[in-house]
């Protein structure tokens, strides 16, 4: 079954060009300025009540096209789904009627418990066929594509026999999700465990990817002198992330990037400039394929 | 090697109970596989702390980082959160605190975590338009006694044995001097917490006005509430209720059933 990436009545898909992710402390000047970016991504758990903080949204959407990227839908949970939670992401998305839709390929819920993390699945046959079937769900729930992003990891499971970057490929290949392309969450696993990320990127059906994201990470060198890499989002894009930036855009076309920030999170200024330089490598590079807007 | 479900039920369970029996399933490569494990239980344990930080921020700040965050992870080891909307998370964590032997020298501590998680509900609970106080004309007299009111989602009464909203505010502003003329002994509290377009209200009602009020939100009828209440005017409290959006909406009882107003002939 196939559905629509974007909403009948929404102005439109989310143009392949740069956008940033909206926090807390940028809900006020963002409503006051609406500053000069192409659209804006939001975590949907934080607009799940009522109040002021959807209500912001509500304002900010007036003036531009907003992405809702879930973090705690727990896809890969081996239980099924919560249906409450679904639910209540349905409302939300009736409500600010976003242009793309977005989730993780992780887990978060075991046992009625949620943990507030995104973390690792075992690449198995089963833990595919789980995902599937959660997103088939999630599909048909919301009658909307989404997409579906590949985590930063920092363990792989002794069980596991499916690379990411195929399981990830046959996720969007039997659901028909799309795929949002987390250029620096391949470049932390790969170095995490030793992958090649040209690899990754290659395996990736360009058709199917939607969006891509970028944020900065954090090199932490642990005791006997070797480097982890976390996915803190709290820096700028690392030098060797903007390159496989241009990498990826080279092999997908223009694709609408998202500047995540989540951690010691600097002014609005900040992040529109970390957004001009993506503009200025989709610009670059992202004319060559010459495909027009996956998402 | 384990099901999906297995998997997440032993690294779910070792990452709150901080065991590791899911390094069995981890590949070491280069790093211990309990510390790959660690990375994950660190994240996890900061974002429910943090979560639980923003919904009792006046406990926060009176107990300190360090106190709060190990009674935070007392906390989630027996309460982790069963949903994946954290602002609805912790509402157990004002009874914890007030069982929490550690804590038992700060008297009204448990008090303040009631009145902060009635804010943090007032300020997230889901919109609803008040009801107009001019569809209760319609009600005859007669029927006036069985009458039923919805509360507001965002509403809540806290009744605490200390001053626990003076304390919250001089807390929060981080007012020395208001908090050193609060007297402790003063006698309790009784407040009605709601959501305003100016951010979240906390007002304090006389105690009879407070148990009309509590009954009201319980669903009792207004001849109910004003039997439990005793000395009040129910009155001139309800129609302050309307102005102020208490309620959402309301219902007669009739022969023991309840019947919305709009259904009636």
């Amino acid at each position: 079954m196939s559905f629509p990436p974007t909403a009948a009545t929404a102005r439109g898909p989310i143009p392949a060009r740069a956008g940033i992710g909206l926090r807390f402390p940028h809900h006020r000047v963002v409503a006051e300025t609406r500053p000069d970016v192409a659209w804006i991504e939001v975590h949907t758990e934080n607009y799940l009540g009522g109040g002021v903080t959807p209500a912001w949204l509500d304002a900010i959407r007036c003036d531009y096209l907003i992405s809702c990227h879930g973090v705690g839908l727990s896809l890969g949970t081996a239980e099924g789904l919560d249906r409450d939670h679904l639910a209540r992401i349905g409302r939300a998305v009736e409500r600010f009627a976003p242009a793309l839709i977005s989730e993780h390929l992780s887990w978060s819920v075991a046992g009625g418990r949620y943990l507030a993390d995104l973390l690792p699945l075992p690449l198995t046959d089963e833990a595919l066929a789980v995902v599937c079937r959660n997103v088939d769900e999630t599909q048909e729930f919301l009658r909307r594509r989404i997409l579906i992003e590949n985590p930063s990891s920092y363990l792989c499971y002794r069980h596991s026999t499916i690379p990411e970057w195929e399981f990830l490929a046959a996720v969007a290949g039997r659901t028909g999700c799309g795929i949002l392309c987390d250029v620096n969450n391949i470049y932390v696993s790969a170095q995490n465990h030793g992958w090649d990320a040209s690899t990754y990127l290659a395996a990736l059906p360009p058709a199917a990817i939607g969006e891509i994201h970028l944020a900065g990470h954090a090199v932490r060198r642990l005791d006997d002198g070797s480097v982890l890499r976390i996915d803190d989002h709290g820096s700028r894009v690392a030098p060797a992330v903007w390159a496989l930036y241009a990498e990826a855009l080279d092999r997908f076309g223009p694709v609408p990037t998202l500047i995540e920030w989540d951690t010691d999170i600097p002014p609005l200024a900040t992040l529109l400039d970390e957004a001009r330089s993506a503009q200025t490598l989709l610009d670059r590079y992202g004319r060559k394929a010459g495909h027009a807007d996956a998402a | 090697m384990p099901t999906l479900r297995e998997l997440q039920r032993v690294v779910a369970h070792g990452l709150i109970a901080h065991d590791d029996a899911a390094a069995a399933h981890v590949i070491a490569d280069g790093l211990a596989p309990a510390a790959r494990l660690a990375i994950y239980r660190n994240t996890v344990i900061a974002s429910l702390t943090n979560a639980l930080r923003l919904s009792y921020p006046a406990v926060y700040r009176l107990v300190g980082a360090a106190f709060f965050e190990s009674a935070a992870q007392l906390f989630l080891a027996a309460h982790s959160p069963r949903g994946a909307c954290l602002d609805d998370y912790d509402a157990g964590f004002a009874d914890f605190l007030a069982d929490f032997a550690p804590a038992a020298s700060v008297r009204y501590l448990a008090g303040v975590a009631r009145l902060d998680w009635a804010v943090n509900r007032a300020l997230h609970a889901p919109d609803a338009d008040r009801l107009d106080p001019a569809r209760l004309v319609a009600v005859a007299a007669a029927d006036e006694p069985y009458v039923h009111f919805v509360p507001h989602p965002s509403v809540g009464l806290v009744h605490a044995e200390h001053p626990v909203d003076a304390i919250w505010r001089a807390v929060l502003a981080q007012d020395e001097a208001a908090m050193a003329a609060i007297d402790l002994d003063e006698g309790p509290v009784f407040l009605l917490v709601r959501r305003t377009a100016d951010g979240p209200a906390i007002a304090r009602l006389a105690s009879a006005a407070w148990r009309f009020t509590a009954s009201l939100c319980a669903g009792q009828s207004l001849q109910d509430a004003i039997a439990t209440a005793g000395d009040v005017d129910a009155a001139t409290l309800l129609a302050s209720h309307l102005i102020d959006g208490v309620f959402t909406d309301f219902a007669v009882d009739e022969g023991g059933g309840r019947q919305p107003m709009e259904n009636l002939p």
